[in-house]
């Protein structure tokens, strides 16, 4: 059994892996770094770290505030608000543009011209990545011991001096895995983008997009921002463990669950 | 008729099923389906907005040779609301108009730099709010309203019916466009999709792209 075992997990090892080679086996590095200096590549990087960084800070200002209360709530309608918090990790991207143009578009719900701006972008960047930070920071808070809330309660701290002295610090890790998730999605968000923002170089063209726009311009440039994308995200999820090992090292103070 | 793969450009989505509805269809853009066609995507027949695919998949053996089958017009559309009162394309050069085009390289977006060129018109390229991968996009970014102009086809005006209207444009700037067609040279199919050419070059093909605002050879 186990030699069939480990067949399957060669094969399926295998077949995760190899996409993400062949980018960096098609051409030499040399010629990847090269292309990296191409103009679209470079403006493309520009616009997807600044509209990653915004959004990511708007998904850190209001997420967090929501994770605490619905980790420390128990209401009625408590699960139907987690699901929809949770509904844009499932939800194709393509219903999230469309979505994102009826609500924001300038013949939509509440009729702004964000469209086609890179406020456009941030917006659909925030709405994709949101869920994979609040679901892991109502995790981190719901894993902070209540017994120490309690204690320091009863040592009469309120309710700001427990969330920024207690629940904040014990959570941190997670908070900092769920940013980490939440910026790997963000980065490589196409569809709700290129419905909403679309596409133009220097204001909305995000990495994906220019991958997407150059793919049949020139393939080693969209080689080469895929290959960037790939160590990007790499570097980002192994950064994820490395703060979910810190957070189980720090669960020996509040060992009630974990993620 | 064995079941054809018949990969035409995107403004071709309305007339290519009524000329014949049996096959299966991929639109997009002309330069997508191209490059498609290059890595070995299984097409028989290609028909594009521009002769540039077409003879260049044709120079590199990888079609017969093309054939022209309809020509159309580059028109300026706007919302029918127009929120930005565009009454001619001389105002598309006010600063904060929201222009949707086809990005270079989609043969609507290379005939829309060839037609602003032509009208000395260029500055408008400043406009421009997003490039698009085809003409349907295009339309529909007008036809929704989040954008206040694009450059489309006269046959799309049609397909989408009265949410955009129409801006006259001078005469002196349109750009010849010409559709081809070729029969990929890796087809199993070649009498189906001989056949399916003639269809289109037909009386009868040529009466479906006539009622759909084509132009004829």
């Amino acid at each position: 059994m186990r030699a069939a075992f480990a067949l399957l997990a060669a094969v399926a090892l295998a077949f995760l892996a190899l996409p993400v080679v062949a980018i960096f086996l098609r051409v030499s590095p040399a010629t990847l770094v090269h292309e990296l200096g191409d103009p679209v590549a470079r403006d493309a990087l520009v616009i997807s770290l600044k509209t990653s960084v915004l959004a990511q800070a708007l998904v850190i200002c209001f997420g967090t505030p929501t994770a605490y209360l619905l980790a420390t709530h128990r209401f009625a309608g408590r699960s139907v608000l987690v699901t929809l918090v949770e509904l844009p990790l499932v939800l194709p991207p393509a219903v999230a543009g469309i979505g994102l143009l009826a609500a924001f578009g300038r013949a939509g719900l509440l009729q702004t011209s964000f469209a086609f701006t890179q406020t456009a972008v941030v917006l659909a960047v925030a709405f994709v990545a949101a869920p994979f930070y609040v679901r892991t920071a109502i995790a981190a808070f719901e894993s902070v011991d209540p017994t120490l809330v309690a204690a320091a309660r009863t040592l009469g701290a309120g309710r700001w001096r427990v969330f920024a002295r207690i629940a904040l610090p014990l959570a941190a890790g997670g908070l900092g895995a769920g940013l980490a998730l939440a910026f790997a999605r963000g980065l490589g968000e196409f569809g709700a983008t290129i419905m909403f923002a679309g596409s133009l170089q220097r204001v909305t063209q995000t990495l994906p997009l220019a991958i997407y726009a150059e793919f049949e311009q020139s393939f080693n440039v969209a080689l080469a921002i895929g290959a960037l994308l790939v160590a990007f995200s790499f570097t980002l999820l192994l950064a994820v463990k490395w703060l979910r090992s810190d957070l189980i090292s720090g669960s020996r103070f509040a060992p009630s669950t974990s993620t | 008729m064995k079941l054809l793969a018949i990969f035409a450009a995107a403004s071709l989505t309305g007339v290519f099923p009524q000329i014949d509805k049996a096959p299966r269809y991929q639109f997009a853009g002309s330069d997508q389906l191209a490059f498609q066609i290059l890595q070995g995507a299984p097409a028989d027949v290609f028909a594009a907005a521009a002769p540039k695919y077409p003879q260049e998949l044709y120079a590199r053996g990888k079609c017969w040779k093309p054939v022209v089958f309809a020509t159309n017009t580059v028109v300026l559309i706007v919302p029918r609301a127009n929120p930005a009162h565009i009454r001619s394309v001389y105002d598309l050069r006010r600063p904060g108009i929201k222009l949707v085009v086809g990005a270079p390289g989609v043969p609507i977006g290379d005939y829309t730099r060839k037609l602003l060129a032509k009208l000395k018109l260029s500055s408008v390229l400043g406009n421009i709010v997003s490039n698009e991968s085809d003409v349907k996009f295009v339309v529909a970014k007008v036809a929704l309203g989040e954008a206040d102009a694009g450059f489309a086809y006269k046959t799309d005006v049609k397909a989408v019916g009265s949410s955009v209207r129409r801006i006259a444009l001078p005469a002196a700037g349109q750009p010849t466009v010409q559709y081809e067609l070729c029969i990929v040279r890796a087809t199993k199919h070649l009498q189906a999709a001989r056949a399916y050419v003639r269809e289109v070059l037909s009386p009868r093909g040529r009466e479906k792209l006539k009622a759909a605002g084509f132009g004829l050879p």
